[in-house]
């Protein structure tokens, strides 16, 4: 009886290390997460990056802090002024959304992002670049809506390639718009699966339409 | 009761955990003592950490405790991992960080070569460069705007810095192609055979090139043909003097695509003026294919096979039986093959290739009638492997059979050649800033039934964060050419030895590079073989005993920067060079060479009209000419070579993919270049190399069909 209990109890304080290990990752990564709204300067994204970095490095099954971290990459390689450092945070956007993939395969979050990478990628040099990018960008953009229709974020990316592409080439605000729509319709029906899920796009897609007016009535 | 026990003490721990914080602070350097600002310095396993601000300095707390290890981490420096023991003490560690010497990070050796890629950084051309210069989307026409390269209007074939067309080779996923250009009548040059759109990755070397290639005294193009495609599409071309089509089926792992053209040019040169009394202009039907497999998660297999037919046949001036001409008629027949596999096993990259060609001539000349059969067959691999922090190791071997079965009228001549060639060679980065590569190739021919040695070494110096400078040092061995190889059978491999020094700077959208060489040529062999254009000189007997340098400087200047949408580069070679060899008499400053060649090349996109113009100038100074009534050999020269040419793409959006229109002018402003002068056997009459037309024009359409996009 005696050894029951203990075993009993063993097994009991094992799970509330668990759990308590859960929810020491679980606040951490909503800190962090917070604090993507707030980001002002190539400093904050460095410490921020760094920091999902270090719970990626603690935490060896879960994906989703090289997710943000590899987000966060992309985000810095646009913010970055300088044109030749844009491709080695690119390369390291590259290295942690490959760590995701390999924890996670088949998630259409980390399909978006790779369409991204690509994305920023060809905005670095389009005349040379698109030939290889535009394919490859859009390959990832389907594959993300493929494996989840519902996910609002591929549409909102391919339709600024597209409102950013002259018309001649099929491009322009017109062609945009229905993209758009159905991005933004598929934000506000959005759950996230958890709370630690992506979440971002619904404000600067918004922001975005108004500044240029394709609000749809 | 034990474990309650235990529990007992577990969470009694876990508050005191909370004021058990140990305080880290520090600094992180480079090996140089300058502060590493953005590094992520954290204890191991756990999330406690922070990044190094604008000064090197960190500051952080954490709760572990005990022994636990420190870990600095910065992107292009090695990790650094230092046991510390936590006990409630304030730590301050500082960190040095060592540079890590990646590929990635380290200079790029680049003496004497050109690249074009999408894929690597650095580089000074790009593929769409390749097909908007000049006016005929000829890869080798492109090439000649570059420095080293000669502007020779006569011949096909790359003439690199003093080097006849023999000596430059074309390398298609590493093994040599027969023949790169397609077959040509007597003073009228011909296309390249492939297709630019092919290739994802060009290397121009115009000397010192790597241990990895062989059998070009002068240079050699590097191509890399495309990996996967990335969409099912279908296209369709039409030219002013042909048509073609393809189509590329893409399923999850594999490609297959197929393509065909034809073309002829009677109607072309019935309505422009030509200078060539034609009976039948070219005309000629190819088919190919290209297969891409990917077998492992690195592993792609490619296949690509082409076959072409063709006819031409024209009329030459007999110069010595005025006004008669003489019947010209050539029919080649050429099939190429190339089968190759790369992948990574572990820590080696393998490469694997089989290649097959053949190509037939049925010439018909003055009524001789002239067969000549070429078959190849060539098997290569290499292997590359990282065996240290700095050293990458890439060695292999080739062997190359080729069959070759003459027949001029009745007589036949076959000769069988068998060459096999291995390399070692190695990539060593002292530090990112100092980088070697050293490689020796050995080749045996069994014609010759003589072994060589070639050492090749080159080196790269950076200097600053966008220039570096580059040495190089080789020696490079060829087997004589066919023609002289049947007469003889005593010859031994010609040599030349190239020295090459540059300096290059390569900025965001601006490149400048000047390089100096010398190259000195060594049993060239001499001998007169009796081929088009005959020189009435006394007849050189078969040997080694030919000799010859060339030495210059070319200089080349790219910007993107200064003009909005506009791109130019200006290229100038300074040539200096001579040479005996095959039937010169004496040694002289060759037919095929320049002293002086200037190019611009101008190009700009036009936004609104989704449109890029593109201007090509080209100027050199005249080169020699045999003249007989002359007592110094090849004593004349030329006036000096003018070309402007200008091209047009409209790029448009039809079918919900891209579609290109394609006009080209050639001499847009009519100079009347004269390439050299044939003259009559008692040297009386003599008449010019011309271009076959003043001006040449050409139009094209080529339309893509795609997949449309999904998302809609």
């Amino acid at each position: 009886m005696k050894n029951v209990l203990a075993l009993l109890i063993l097994v009991l304080s094992f799970t509330g290390i668990l759990n308590a290990q859960d929810s020491k990752y679980v606040d951490a990564m909503k800190k962090n997460i917070a604090m993507m709204d707030s980001l002002r300067t190539m400093d904050n994204m460095k410490d921020l990056t760094n920091s999902f970095l270090r719970i990626a490095n603690a935490e060896k099954d879960k994906w989703l802090p090289y997710y943000y971290a590899s987000y966060l990459y992309v985000i810095t390689s646009y913010s970055d002024t300088v044109k030749s450092k844009k491709d080695v945070y690119l390369d390291e956007a590259d290295k942690a959304i490959k760590m995701a993939d390999s924890l996670k395969p088949n998630e259409s979050e980390i399909y978006v992002l790779q369409g991204m990478i690509s994305q920023a990628r060809m905005q670095e040099d389009p005349m040379n670049r698109y030939m290889i990018y535009l394919e490859k960008m859009n390959g990832n953009f389907n594959k993300a809506l493929a494996l989840d229709p519902t996910n609002p974020r591929p549409e909102y990316l391919m339709g600024m390639t597209t409102f950013y592409t002259p018309e001649q080439f099929g491009g322009g605000a017109e062609a945009a718009k229905p993209v758009f729509a159905s991005s933004l319709k598929k934000f506000n029906e959005f759950i996230p699966k958890n709370e630690l899920m992506p979440k971002w796009g619904k404000n600067s897609l918004e922001a975005f339409l108004k500044q240029n007016n394709l609000l749809q009535k | 009761m034990k474990g309650i026990i235990s529990i007992c003490i577990l969470v009694s721990l876990i508050p005191a955990a909370i004021y058990c914080q140990t305080k880290i602070t520090g600094k992180v350097l480079d090996s140089k003592g300058s502060p590493l600002p953005g590094a992520n310095i954290y204890i191991k396993g756990s999330y406690d950490g922070t990044t190094s601000k604008t000064d090197g300095t960190f500051s952080f707390k954490t709760n572990e405790k005990g022994d636990a290890i420190l870990v600095a981490s910065f992107v292009g420096y090695k990790k650094y991992e230092n046991k510390i023991t936590l006990k409630k003490v304030d730590l301050k560690i500082d960190i040095q960080l060592e540079e890590e010497i990646t590929q990635m990070n380290a200079v790029v050796v680049s003496a004497g070569s050109f690249e074009a890629s999408d894929e690597k950084k650095g580089v000074i051309l790009r593929p769409l460069d390749v097909l908007t210069t000049g006016s005929t989307a000829d890869l080798y026409t492109s090439l000649s705007t570059l420095p080293g390269a000669q502007k020779i209007g006569e011949t096909e074939g790359l003439f690199v810095r003093g080097g006849s067309a023999s000596e430059a080779k074309t390398i298609i996923d590493e093994m040599i192609v027969q023949k790169p250009f397609n077959s040509s009548v007597p003073d009228l040059p011909s296309r390249g055979r492939f297709s630019p759109m092919l290739f994802k990755g060009t290397v121009f070397s115009t000397g010192g090139y790597s241990a990895q290639y062989g059998q070009a005294l002068s240079s050699a193009l590097i191509l890399k043909t495309q990996d996967m495609p990335t969409q099912t599409i279908t296209a369709i071309n039409l030219m002013v003097y042909g048509f073609g089509g393809s189509h590329t089926q893409l399923w999850d792992n594999t490609a297959v695509s197929v393509e065909g053209a034809y073309y002829n040019l009677n109607p072309y040169n019935k309505v422009f003026p030509q200078r060539v009394d034609w009976d039948k202009s070219t005309s000629s039907t190819s088919l190919s294919s290209n297969f891409r497999q990917k077998i492992t998660e690195n592993g792609l297999l490619k296949a690509f096979v082409s076959y072409s037919k063709s006819e031409v046949s024209l009329y030459l001036p007999d110069l010595d039986n005025l006004p008669n001409k003489t019947f010209y008629s050539l029919k080649p027949e050429d099939y190429y093959s190339n089968v190759s596999y790369r992948d990574i096993l572990g820590d080696w990259n393998l490469f694997g290739g089989f290649s097959y060609s053949l190509d037939k001539d049925r010439i018909n000349a003055a009524g001789n009638n002239i067969a000549q059969d070429q078959q190849l067959t060539q098997a290569k691999f290499t292997a590359n492997k990282k065996i240290s922090d700095n050293t990458y190791i890439t060695f292999g071997a080739e062997t190359q059979n080729t069959l070759y079965d003459d027949t001029y009228n009745q007589l036949n001549v076959k000769l069988n050649e068998i060459y096999t060639a291995g390399f070692v060679e190695s990539d060593i980065y002292f530090t990112n800033d100092l980088a070697a590569k050293i490689g020796i190739r050995t080749e045996h021919s069994k014609v010759l039934d003589k072994f060589n040695l070639a050492p090749r070494i080159s080196f790269a110096y950076r200097l600053g964060n966008y220039d570096q400078l580059n040495f190089a040092y080789g020696r490079f061995y060829q087997t004589p050419e066919k023609d002289f190889l049947i007469m003889y059978n005593k010859f031994n491999y010609e040599n030349a030895d190239h020295y090459i020094a540059n300096y290059q700077y390569l900025g965001e959208n601006q490149t400048f590079r000047i390089e100096f060489y010398y190259k000195q040529y060594h049993d060239l062999v001499k001998g007169t073989i009796y081929t088009y254009p005959i020189l009435n000189v006394p007849v050189v007997p078969f040997s080694n005993d030919g000799a010859g340098y060339a030495k210059g400087i070319d200089v080349f200047w790219r910007d993107g920067k200064t003009f909005p949408n506009c791109d130019y580069w200006v290229s100038y070679s300074c040539l200096d060079t001579k040479r005996e060899y095959s039937n010169y008499p004496t040694m002289a400053f060759p037919t095929f060479a320049a002293p002086h060649t200037l190019s611009i090349v101008f190009k700009r996109w036009f936004e609104s009209i989704t449109s890029f113009l593109a201007f090509t100038y080209i100027h050199a100074s005249g080169r020699p000419y045999f003249n007989p009534n002359n007592p110094e050999f090849l004593g004349d020269r030329t006036d000096s070579y003018n070309n402007l040419s200008m091209n047009i793409s409209y790029v448009a959006r039809w079918f919900k993919s891209y579609s290109v229109i394609f006009f080209s002018v050639d001499n847009l402003l009519g100079f009347a270049n004269v390439y050299g002068y044939r003259y009559s056997t008692d040297g009386k009459i003599r008449n010019p190399v011309l271009p076959p037309s003043l001006r040449s024009v050409f139009l094209g359409i080529f339309i893509s069909i795609g997949e449309e996009n999904q998302y809609q």
